[in-house]
């Protein structure tokens, strides 16, 4: 991609894209890769860091093997997201950001994922796995259970549809 | 769907064939592409200034004179596509992207010839990684079939498009912010004047479009502009695509005439609200749009109508002050970014105004003191209002917070933050007072400002 941004900004424009691969490769973002992605690119840590931490995709912080994204925002909110995000709390036993003691699963409130019409919407990524971001849609109680039953036997989901 | 014969945008939904080239192509894609190349720049803007396109991104501005803001002679030009979709309620350009990821290449390449663009950018949502394959793939497509590169369709003009990915900021759907981001930055929001039109992109004119607008460039040279124009009503042409949410039978992305009405929509088009139950309120465009009452959905759902029509109420500060827009101008709702979000007679309007202001809080850049921290006391006392914990006098401070803010910031997500507020309390005011009447802290002479704006 160098090659497409002009020759003077290119090192900067690219940080973003860089972060997001040494995420994949190391699961997040500290002050190791921001040194690293810095040198590599030619702009100061200091500038990484503060893109690094400026975007929300980018961890900052260890998350487990599974990153379990619901949305609340208004869409699904009105379909009943807070049901299925507090059920995960409980059954998992974290908080929002929080990761189970056996580090499978990491449980995030995040903001909308445009699918407001087929709510309660979720995301999952898998670590290592950037190919596999999986989405639900209609989500109920009963559906994120057998989500959850499938990430505690260390396996995908299936698609449930809608 | 099957209300309406013609589609522009949505033709090749459901199409999955669509997302390969040779297929798109029997289908008569491309071809006002490789018509465009060999056209005039200066015929094609004519024809996109007569077919009345207004951006789809939000603020409906006229695409034509966006363009002709482009300084005359300047060297480089960058087109840079708005595909940040992330305003809550809105999910139509993720169906483009998916479905007819050539329909927005071949519109590119259309404004690219028109604007004398060499290289273009997609600036495409982190968190759409199928769209991002499939967007891809597309471009990959198009670059062997020569129709992307070198010497395109055989003529002698170049042409790059390069697909950069967001990482998880609302904020970089706002022009400027998504350049600060496309140059390697944080997606801060710059000042305008000067417009991306003359100073953008690297300072160089940057014309920055949504994804849907640009995909109805390849009707418009195909049908020429006029009978775009003639789709649409008043000064607005074409057709819309609207995403539709919350409570009716049928939620999902429509591509619609722009004379429809708010209620038009919601029976015709959306089957009715859910269990015949009664609409309490509409979310026009996404949130940061003032919400209308069951009363005023007679209105089409078009730019200008949205804007002026009388039967839609004044947005107010406090009851009988009108909430100034700037130059004396008021303001009722906008058609924003065709997310509409239908609540019924059940809905909890002070929960919902929380979870909005929530939203703008987490989202807000951070650069603008009023919107920092505006956001975050908003925030505060909307949660503490809708839980059961609101203070006598609270529904005032949230309007004058909300007027503090708006007008004041860089760019509009401060008035993002503060228009839905104060339309909820000028339309829906007796269900913030009951809830705080009935809160438990009603009476309290506890200083009304939040101390933690992070306290949601």
């Amino acid at each position: 991609m160098w090659s497409r941004f002009p020759p003077e900004a290119a090192g900067k424009a690219l940080t973003l894209s860089i972060l997001s691969m040494a995420q994949e490769q190391f699961g997040k973002v500290d002050s190791e890769v921001f040194e690293l992605v810095g040198a590599r690119l030619g702009v100061p840590a200091s500038h990484v860091k503060g893109v690094a931490t400026f975007y929300t995709m980018l961890n900052k912080e260890d998350v487990g093997r599974y990153h379990l994204q619901i949305c609340t925002n208004i869409g699904c909110m009105l379909e009943g997201a807070y049901e299925v995000f507090d059920h995960c709390k409980r059954r998992l036993g974290v908080d929002n950001r929080g990761t189970t003691e056996d580090g499978r699963v990491t449980l995030a409130e995040v903001e909308c994922l445009a699918a407001c019409g087929f709510g309660p919407v979720a995301q999952i990524n898998e670590r290592g796995q950037p190919e596999i971001p999986l989405y639900f849609e209609q989500l109920n109680v009963e559906k994120i259970d057998q989500i959850i039953d499938a990430l505690e036997e260390g396996r995908i989901p299936e698609d449930l549809g809608r | 769907m099957g209300l309406f014969d013609t589609k522009i945008v949505s033709a090749n939904f459901d199409d999955p064939g669509a997302k390969d080239i040779a297929h798109v192509e029997r289908k008569g894609g491309y071809s006002s592409a490789r018509q465009a190349v060999r056209m005039d720049p200066a015929t094609i803007l004519d024809e996109v200034k007569a077919s009345n396109l207004r951006g789809r991104g939000g603020a409906g501005f006229p695409t034509g004179l966006k363009w002709s803001f482009v300084p005359k002679g300047a060297q480089t030009v960058y087109l840079v596509i708005n595909a940040d979709e992330s305003e809550p309620g809105t999910f139509k350009d993720r169906h483009i992207l998916y479905w007819d990821p050539h329909l927005l290449v071949e519109g590119m390449i259309i404004a690219c010839r028109c604007l004398r663009v060499r290289s273009a950018y997609i600036y495409i949502r982190g968190e759409m990684v199928r769209e991002y394959r499939v967007l891809e793939a597309a471009v990959e497509q198009a670059y062997a079939k020569g129709y992307l590169g070198r010497r395109i369709f055989g003529s002698d003009v170049d042409l790059d498009i390069t697909v950069c990915r967001g990482l998880g900021a609302y904020i970089c759907g706002e022009e400027t912010a998504l350049l600060s981001s496309l140059e390697g930055g944080r997606g801060w929001p710059r000042l305008k004047p000067p417009f991306p039109a003359v100073k953008g992109l690297w300072g160089q004119p940057t014309v920055v479009n949504n994804v849907e607008t640009i995909a109805n460039l390849p009707w418009i040279i195909a049908h020429g502009g006029k009978a775009f124009a003639e789709l649409g009503t008043g000064r607005s042409g074409g057709l819309r695509l609207l995403s539709v949410c919350g409570h009716v039978n049928k939620p999902g992305v429509y591509e619609v005439p722009l004379r429809l009405t708010g209620r038009e929509i919601i029976e015709d088009v959306c089957d009715g609200v859910r269990d015949d139950k009664a609409v309490k309120a509409v979310i026009p465009g996404g949130v940061s749009m003032p919400a209308l009452t069951p009363e005023e959905l007679d209105v089409p759902f078009e730019f200008d109508a949205l804007q002026q029509d009388p039967s839609i109420r004044e947005v107010e500060v406090r009851p009988g002050v009108k909430f100034d827009l700037g130059g004396g101008r008021t303001l009722r709702t906008m058609a924003g970014s065709g997310g509409m979000v239908v609540m019924d007679e059940t809905t909890d309007i002070p929960k919902i105004a929380w979870r909005i202001l929530h939203f703008f809080h987490d989202e807000s850049c951070g650069q603008c003191t009023p919107c920092r921290e505006g956001t975050g006391w908003l925030a505060s006392v909307a949660h503490r209002v809708a839980f059961g914990h609101g203070r006598s006098g609270d529904v005032d401070l949230m309007a004058s917070i909300a007027d503090g803010i708006a007008g004041n910031t860089i760019c509009a997500l401060g008035d993002a933050a503060a228009w839905p507020t104060l339309a909820f309390l000028t339309k829906f005011r007796p269900e913030f007072e009951a809830k705080v009447k009935a809160s438990t802290h009603a009476h309290s002479t506890e200083s009304a400002i939040p101390f933690s704006p992070g306290g949601t």
